[in-house]
């Protein structure tokens, strides 16, 4: 029986057991990948999503785009991650181009503002320089970047910071960006589409969302994952237990008009 | 019945270089010799020029007898300024001061004089040697009093009655008491280090390297001597242009000289932006040559690195990040957040705090507060 050990020169070999030594074997298919010996992923705060991210959460080092229409829970969703990165000890940055993060809901929803650090950049082009700055220090674990409604940045700058992220491999940079899909989502090594599929509300008051998320792209891990998320509003996690163990919440078929109430 | 430790008995060593009490002595050589023997003790205190007090006390077990600790002491001052030296131990200034004024010289070439004093040894000393004025004096001899247990021996209150406060101070120091305690002279506020560069190097942004190991120098002077940096000043001697002078406090007293040096290059560099677009202005567009684009245009060459840090502290003072997860690697954040801000201005970093949660406005629920300021 002719083995690899055989079949692979003495040079290659030992050039190979260099590589492994220092952490950089060669991956084939089957094998598990690079990341698995890194520090582990950032939660998302929702199990079904890291379940169905395959990498236990929003990989280090990467940019995941959250990708859906105003209104369809991206910002929960970030909110959440910083919350859950936070509960494991790490720190979170918020970079908020528009100035349309509200501290206040961000705390309801858990987020610990003491270890939360805000930055206000002047345009897009800006706000990715900061984010590459806040990724090289290698002490933010996790990084939403807001790129508000109309901001349009350009591909190069965004490729520069996943690459500079990817090196450092230590923040997990979430991308919200309505107006630059095109754009965030060629770059990302992490695309999540967001759909609302139904409301919940607890007696007459809306509480929440049901959303469908779905891996539509991933780098490192097998893509096509999907998860169902309730996310809930400020106020309907604050009821959270009380919905959970009393009320079950009424599912209210997503129609235009409650669109219309809920604003 | 619980027993109670006896505190270690105080034990001080009194030094006086008498090249140095001479009027008009060069007395250059004083404070160095202060600052050598702060690696004998972190008690130093000045008494005046050419006296100085050591707290000795428990240094016995690390460098033996007490007369090993005072040689110590004089080896150490002597790497500074080759000077003769009277050493005097006693338990408290005043026995260590008269031991040093009553120690002799073995030899006429030896280097140093060594005594010890104790409270018995006082009583066949003259009262010449207590320190009083001459009517005091003369109103002792008066008295009859002549050596010191003549005087020790009277009742406190006669002496008081005959000779006021000033002569019961006397008495105690007859007696072998001293009350005043040793005041340590404040540390050294200021370390600096310097490197000259030969050719000059091209940039500002070249000294990165210089500027890590001057702070690492720095760093490891001070931490000798558990102290720590709350700020630097760094001046950088340019060729052909004034020198770029730049004062950086820290996030916090730190002895880390990446964090140091990679700090103060970014806010050097940001002083050099601003300097240089200051020139500019003030040049006009005509005296910049017409092949070079403003930002072309060559960077003055750096001659010497200065790097100085004062305002030092305890460096002890970091207890939080061992009690909370983030608190460690936030304050390490806002080394990187300084920078930041020499990079891209003021108002860009924040911190929030909820004020009225249950405010109708969502700008009225909740307040940031700018970072660094």
């Amino acid at each position: 029986m002719q083995t690899d050990a055989v079949a692979v020169p003495p040079s290659l070999a030992g050039a190979l057991e260099t590589l492994r030594a220092r952490g950089l074997a060669l991956r084939r298919g089957s094998e598990p990948a690079a990341l698995a010996r890194a520090r582990p992923s950032v939660p998302s705060g929702h199990a079904a999503l890291d379940d169905a991210l395959g990498t236990g959460g929003w990989p280090r080092g990467g940019l995941a785009l959250l990708d859906g229409p105003l209104g369809s829970g991206g910002t929960t969703l970030a909110l959440g991650t910083l919350a859950a990165a936070q509960a494991s000890g790490g720190l979170a940055a918020w970079l908020d181009l528009d100035g349309t993060l509200d501290p206040a809901v961000a705390d309801r929803l858990g987020v610990n503002l003491e270890w939360l650090l805000v930055a206000r950049p002047r345009d897009a082009g800006e706000a990715i320089e900061l984010a590459a700055w806040l990724g090289r220090s290698g002490l933010i674990d996790a990084l939403v970047l807001d790129l508000g409604e109309r901001a349009m940045p350009e591909r190069r700058a965004l490729d520069r910071l996943g690459s500079l992220l990817a090196r450092t491999a230590a923040t997990s940079a979430l991308v919200l960006a309505p107006a630059a899909r095109p754009v965030a989502g060629a770059v990302a090594g992490v695309r999540v589409a967001l759909r609302r599929s139904a409301w919940l509300a607890v007696g007459r008051d809306l509480v929440g969302q049901r959303v469908q998320a779905t891996v539509e792209r991933h780098r490192w891990a097998l893509a096509g994952g999907s998860a169902e998320l309730d996310l809930w509003f400020g106020e309907g996690r604050r009821i959270d237990p009380l919905v959970s163990a009393r009320a079950e919440p009424r599912l209210v078929e997503d129609r235009p008009a409650l669109r219309v109430v809920s604003a | 019945m619980r027993r109670f430790r006896r505190p270690a008995r105080q034990r001080l060593l009194a030094l006086v270089w008498p090249d140095l009490r001479v009027p008009e002595a060069e007395t250059a050589a004083f404070t160095p010799m202060l600052d050598a023997l702060d690696d004998l003790s972190p008690r130093v205190e000045a008494v005046d020029v050419g006296v100085a007090l050591v707290d000795i006390t428990g240094l016995e077990p690390m460098f033996g007898p007490e007369r090993r600790v005072a040689a110590r002491a004089v080896m150490l001052a002597r790497s500074v300024a080759p000077l003769t030296v009277r050493c005097g131990i006693g338990d408290n200034r005043w026995l260590a001061s008269l031991a040093a004024r009553l120690a002799r010289f073995e030899r006429p070439d030896a280097p140093a004089a060594f005594r010890t004093l104790d409270r018995d040894e006082l009583r066949d000393l003259p009262l010449a040697l207590l320190p009083a004025d001459a009517a005091t004096r003369q109103r002792f001899t008066l008295f009859g009093l002549a050596r010191m247990d003549q005087l020790a021996e009277l009742p406190r209150s006669a002496v008081g009655a005959q000779f006021g406060a000033a002569g019961e101070r006397l008495q105690a120091l007859a007696r072998g008491h001293d009350p005043r305690p040793l005041v340590p002279r404040r540390r050294p506020e200021r370390v600096e280090a310097a490197a000259t560069f030969e050719p000059p190097l091209d940039g500002v942004g070249t000294v990165g390297l210089t500027l890590r190991r001057l702070a690492a120098e720095l760093c490891d002077r001070l931490r000798d001597r558990h102290l720590a940096p709350d700020r630097a000043t760094l001046v950088l001697a340019l060729e052909d242009a004034p020198a770029l002078r730049v004062a950086q406090p820290f996030p916090q007293p730190a002895l880390e000289p990446d964090w140091i040096a990679r700090l103060l290059l970014s806010r050097v560099e940001a002083a050099a932006r601003v300097r240089w677009s200051r020139d500019t202005a003030t040049a006009g567009i005509q005296q910049v040559p017409e092949d070079h684009a403003p930002d072309e245009r060559p960077e003055p060459r750096v001659t010497s690195v200065t790097l100085a840090f004062d305002r030092l502290a305890d460096p002890a003072t970091r207890q939080l990040p061992a009690f909370e997860a983030q608190a460690g690697r936030w304050e390490e954040l806002r080394w990187s957040l300084e920078r930041i801000r020499h990079r891209f201005g003021e108002g860009r970093l924040w911190r929030a705090t909820v004020e009225r949660p249950s405010a109708a406005l969502p700008e009225h629920r909740s307040q940031l507060v700018d970072i660094g300021r």
